[in-house]
């Protein structure tokens, strides 16, 4: 790499002649040049940009470059033949020299890219590179070791800045996470909430009920309930809020507790669900959203001494309640003319009765059944005509034969039941319980 | 792209809104805004015009009972015109029939 001066051409050489102009510029050029590289190599070991180091095999700093020394705050005398490379280290620095640096290059003879951190004279500390390689005598015995260290300032200001990103990003998946948690818990409950956990025991009456949720994390817009009104009656109720999400959930929780408020009043069905229009109409008319619910409500009268069970119901915007005679015929119980819950004030809703005798059953199920698409096309339905028949085949079983069929007919139609669905069957039991034995004639 | 269009002319009882597509939960409420930039004015009919209606919900439903409400608050009338076989089904049975004017076609909607 040296060039010595005498070899180079004189730019001031007469033998170069007429074309003297151009040529002497490009000569003085490459004289530069080479004065340039003439005082590199001491210059650039001295100010190279990295430091160099040069080692006995124990470690004593034989030699050493002023950018070292300059990153260290040292001064030459107090460094070369005085200090060992381990020295110039942090503590932990010089731990993991003992323990991985030194023994991987007593083995391996080189080693680059090892990152360590010097300690500074002014107390701070400095990450660096590290590369070492042993160099050996004519007789392959080692001499000394020769290490570059190159300033890893930004790189590690940039690695730190990658770790506090990852960080930050664990921290906030963590606390997305955590946050998720929590809003299923809670939608668990307010879920909960809007359905009854279990219904109650109505004497003379079988119940089943099943509630089919469309999107796990959507709360429900379907509804029922069974509860007792006096001594002798239990209602009931059955319906949809228009809409998906809390929006409907709070319609649904709203007309839940008003149909059960009500009914403690009054529980004639049409009263019930008069009262309720009334209630969603004011809460949702004025607000630009307009907002409804199917519902079919009803009464239930068993008779201990017959087995029978009365049922006065009225319905607005529902489809047709169906009942199942033990005989093995089925039936829909038309309502028609019942306007949807809550869309004009003075909503008619329309009455019908029915008389359950021992083993038949009603049944009451929300549009998301009927509506079920069956085909590839988006008005391709399960239908009325299908329910029936299918209720025709179950007709005579018990209310929980009746739902767990439905239940299947409901997992058949795969991605075709997009809508949440609830089914509510309410039957005379074919067997009623022993009644208390009559007493006979003294 | 939007499965759903709507186009408004003006006929002399009033606005006439024709809906082409699927008016679903997706995009019921491009119905409402509509609503919203007609000039419906007292004793004029709006008339919705559903002969090129493939498909409404529930949600669609709202935006046709939305859209009564609007019109009744601007004291006009709403007819509904041309309704398909399945949404006249679903009309009938929540009711609905009762609350809106139902027509054939557009023409015997708008009176002409």
């Amino acid at each position: 790499m040296m060039c010595p001066a005498d070899q180079q051409p004189d730019p001031q050489d007469p033998d170069t002649g007429a074309g003297a102009d151009a040529g002497a510029g490009r000569l003085a050029d490459t004289a530069s040049f080479a004065a340039l590289l003439e005082d590199s190599a001491e210059d650039l070991y001295e100010s190279a940009p990295c430091g160099y180091l040069s080692t006995l095999m124990d470690g004593t700093v034989a030699k050493i470059n002023t950018t070292l020394l300059d990153w260290l705050g040292l001064e030459r005398e107090a460094v070369v033949g005085r200090m060992r490379f381990t020295d110039l280290l942090t503590v932990g620095g010089r731990l993991y020299h003992e323990t991985h640096f030194a023994p991987l290059l007593r083995m391996q003879g080189e080693l680059s890219g090892i990152a360590l951190d010097v300690r500074r004279a002014d107390g701070g500390r400095m990450p660096v590179l590290v590369s070492s390689a042993v160099k050996h005598g004519s007789t392959g015995e080692p001499l000394l070791i020769r290490t570059t260290l190159f300033d890893a300032r930004e790189r590690r200001a940039y690695e730190e800045e990658l770790l506090r990103g990852r960080k930050a990003a664990e921290e906030a998946r963590r606390q997305a996470e955590a946050d998720r948690t929590r809003l299923q818990e809670a939608l668990a409950v307010l879920q909960q909430s809007l359905l009854p956990d279990s219904l109650p025991a109505v004497p003379g009456v079988e119940t089943a009920a099943h509630y089919h949720t469309a999107s796990p994390d959507r709360l429900g817009g379907d509804f029922y309930d069974v509860f007792p009104v006096d001594g002798t009656r239990f209602a009931f109720f059955l319906g949809d809020v228009c809409g998906k999400g809390p929006q409907a959930a709070a319609l649904t929780s709203l007309t839940r507790y008003t149909l059960r408020a009500a009914a403690l009043h009054d529980p004639g069905p049409v009263a019930a669900l008069t009262t309720l229009n009334k209630v969603l109409y004011e809460r949702y008319s004025g607000s630009g959203d307009p907002r409804y619910c199917t519902a079919v409500y009803g009464t239930l009268e068993p008779d201990p001494a017959t087995g029978r069970v009365a049922v006065h119901l009225a319905a607005g915007g529902h489809p047709p309640a169906l009942v199942l005679r033990a005989d093995g015929t089925a039936g829909y119980l038309p309502t028609p003319g019942g306007l949807l819950v809550g869309v004009v004030p003075g909503a008619h809703f329309t009455t019908a009765s029915a008389t359950l005798g021992p083993g038949d059953t009603l049944l009451l199920y929300t549009d998301g059944l009927t509506e079920a698409r069956t085909g590839d096309d988006r008005t391709g339905l399960y239908g009325d005509e299908a329910l029936l028949a299918f209720a025709t085949g179950l007709a005579g079983r018990s209310p929980q034969a009746v739902v767990g069929a439905l239940t299947g007919l409901l997992a058949s139609f795969g991605d075709g039941l997009d809508d949440d669905t609830a089914l509510l069957a309410l039957g005379a039991p074919a067997h009623p319980a022993a009644r208390p034995p009559r007493r006979g004639p003294a | 792209m939007s499965p759903l269009a709507i186009t408004t002319r003006d006929a002399t009882t009033g606005p006439v809104l024709e809906i082409i597509g699927e008016l679903d939960y997706a995009n019921a409420d491009e119905l409402r805004e509509r609503l919203t930039t007609l000039d419906l004015r007292p004793g004029q009919r709006l008339v919705i015009d559903l002969s090129g209606m493939e498909f409404c919900d529930s949600s669609g439903l709202t935006a046709l009972i939305n859209a009564r409400n609007h019109a009744h608050a601007a004291q006009a009338d709403i007819a509904l015109a041309a309704v398909p076989a399945h949404t006249l089904r679903v009309l009938r049975i929540v009711g609905l029939d009762q609350i809106f004017a139902v027509y054939p076609d557009r023409d015997s909607a708008i009176g002409s």
